[in-house]
């Protein structure tokens, strides 16, 4: 969070600038989260609500990278249109009692599509980039081993709260996505860093 | 079966590092294509370098070639006829009233002839800037020179067409065509030349065929007399085209370009 203020609160695009307002929401929210389980209340809801604006945050900023390319305000509408339908007939049969894991995997299977499919427009372009400084590409590359791996954990999560019995369940989901969110966070702090250098040598 | 909790977190932390690789394998594939790329965007501006140095190189020869045809004209004959001129015109004698109107028809037929090389040297300069016309005028002119010295029969035939943009084509083309012509010229021994440019839909085939003696190309490669011919390959190979030398009985000159 640190990083990206630092480095984008001068930024010239806003879809870059958008990441400082998200960052801190987002360490607000982990911190509530926290908080809530510390008096052992649940906080699902919290990250349910968290989860909307993670999506529209993530696509809004893939639209912004496809930009460049072609326009896919369609694509981006569509999507976030099928988010809202699963989202909340999710909550729903959830009686809003739970956390909507369904429609989070759902979000990181689009999310890795979204990566791939960065990936296949780069590529197709004519010209070749310096993939080392191009911001962009570390912070795809961030937000799809993100997603990527945590699948894995999302696959999981429903049989790992049911599975109390062995009191690792939540340690081991906690684990894992520490070192993702390592990995991801690294991987845009770079993003924003490569940002930064690109705005102050031009 | 119950699962222990170490087997839990294995599994876990497996199918994470499972799921890891598929996307950093991706990364790594993004990568080495754009590396590729690079290489690629390189390799191509080194040969759009070469090409443009080949280019300029040739237009510098296509003028190197027109001077020395312009000094050897004006030095074996305009130099020639002038200096007879003027032998003729000191040789009148006023003594001899007779003789001076013959003498002074003669170093007037002297000095029309000299007229006459001087216009044809003319359009010889003007030949290089004649690619701007096209490569079959450019040709026409080179032979049409030739021909002044009576030392060949040459035919030319061509069914050319100029298409627009390929200028950088024809001078290299053009200038292959002088190497071949010089060769032909200084080495050949031969009587006759004929000259065939035929245009299809998508190449220009360019042929120079003599009754000369002909030359073994394996050899003159080998002796290292051979730097035209390679010359004339390493050109033609630039822009995309081929060469064949056929020697038996004189020698053919094949150049096949893409031209559409």
């Amino acid at each position: 969070m640190i990083i990206g203020i630092w480095c984008l609160y001068r930024d010239k695009e806003p879809a870059w600038r958008l990441f400082i307002p998200f960052l801190i929401v987002t360490v607000l929210v982990e911190m509530f989260g926290i908080y809530l389980r510390e008096m052992h209340r649940p906080n699902f809801m919290i990250y349910n609500v968290f989860l909307v604006v993670e999506c529209i945050v993530q696509n809004y900023f893939f639209y912004h990278l496809y930009k460049t390319y072609h326009n896919t305000r369609k694509l981006l509408i569509g999507w976030l249109i099928i988010f809202a339908v699963a989202y909340f007939a999710e909550l729903i049969k959830n009686h809003f009692g739970a956390y909507v894991s369904q429609t989070s995997t759902l979000m990181s299977v689009e999310l890795i599509l979204a990566s791939v499919y960065f990936y296949y427009l780069l590529i197709r372009e004519e010209r070749s980039r310096q993939l080392s400084a191009y911001a962009p590409f570390w912070w795809v590359n961030g937000t799809i081993c993100f997603y990527f791996a945590g699948i894995a954990s999302n696959l999981f999560f429903t049989y790992l709260v049911q599975d109390q019995r062995y009191g690792v369940s939540g340690s081991a989901r906690y684990i894992v996505f520490s070192i993702l969110n390592i990995i991801l966070y690294f991987s845009w702090s770079y993003a924003f860093i490569c940002r930064y250098r690109q705005r102050t040598s031009s | 079966m119950q699962i222990s909790s170490k087997d839990l977190i294995l599994i876990i932390g497996l199918a994470s590092a499972i799921f890891l690789i598929a996307p950093v394998s991706l990364i790594i594939y993004v990568m080495q294509y754009n590396n590729r790329k690079k290489r690629h965007e390189k390799e191509k501006e080194w040969l759009r370098t070469n090409f443009e140095n080949e280019l300029l190189k040739s237009q510098i020869e296509v003028q190197e070639q027109t001077m020395q045809n312009i000094a050897g004209n004006l030095h074996d004959n305009i130099g020639q006829l002038l200096s007879l001129t003027v032998v003729t015109l000191s040789t009148i004698d006023t003594a001899e009233p007779a003789r001076v109107n013959q003498k002074v028809n003669s170093a007037s037929e002297l000095a029309k002839r000299a007229i006459k090389e001087l216009r044809q040297l003319s359009r010889l300069i003007y030949g290089q800037e004649l690619l701007n016309m096209g490569l079959s005028q450019a040709i026409a002119f080179e032979l049409d020179y030739l021909r002044n010295a009576d030392l060949h029969t040459i035919t030319f035939n061509s069914n050319y067409h100029s298409l627009e943009g390929y200028y950088d084509k024809e001078i290299i083309l053009f200038r292959t065509f002088q190497e071949i012509l010089n060769n032909t010229v200084r080495h050949a021994e031969a009587t006759a030349i004929d000259v065939l440019i035929e245009q299809s839909e998508k190449e220009l085939a360019v042929m120079v065929k003599d009754n000369g003696k002909g030359f073994d190309e394996e050899k003159v490669t080998k002796e290292k007399k051979g730097l035209g011919l390679f010359n004339i390959r390493r050109r033609i190979t630039l822009i995309g085209g081929d060469v064949s030398i056929t020697s038996q009985n004189g020698t053919e000159i094949n150049i096949v370009i893409p031209y559409f």
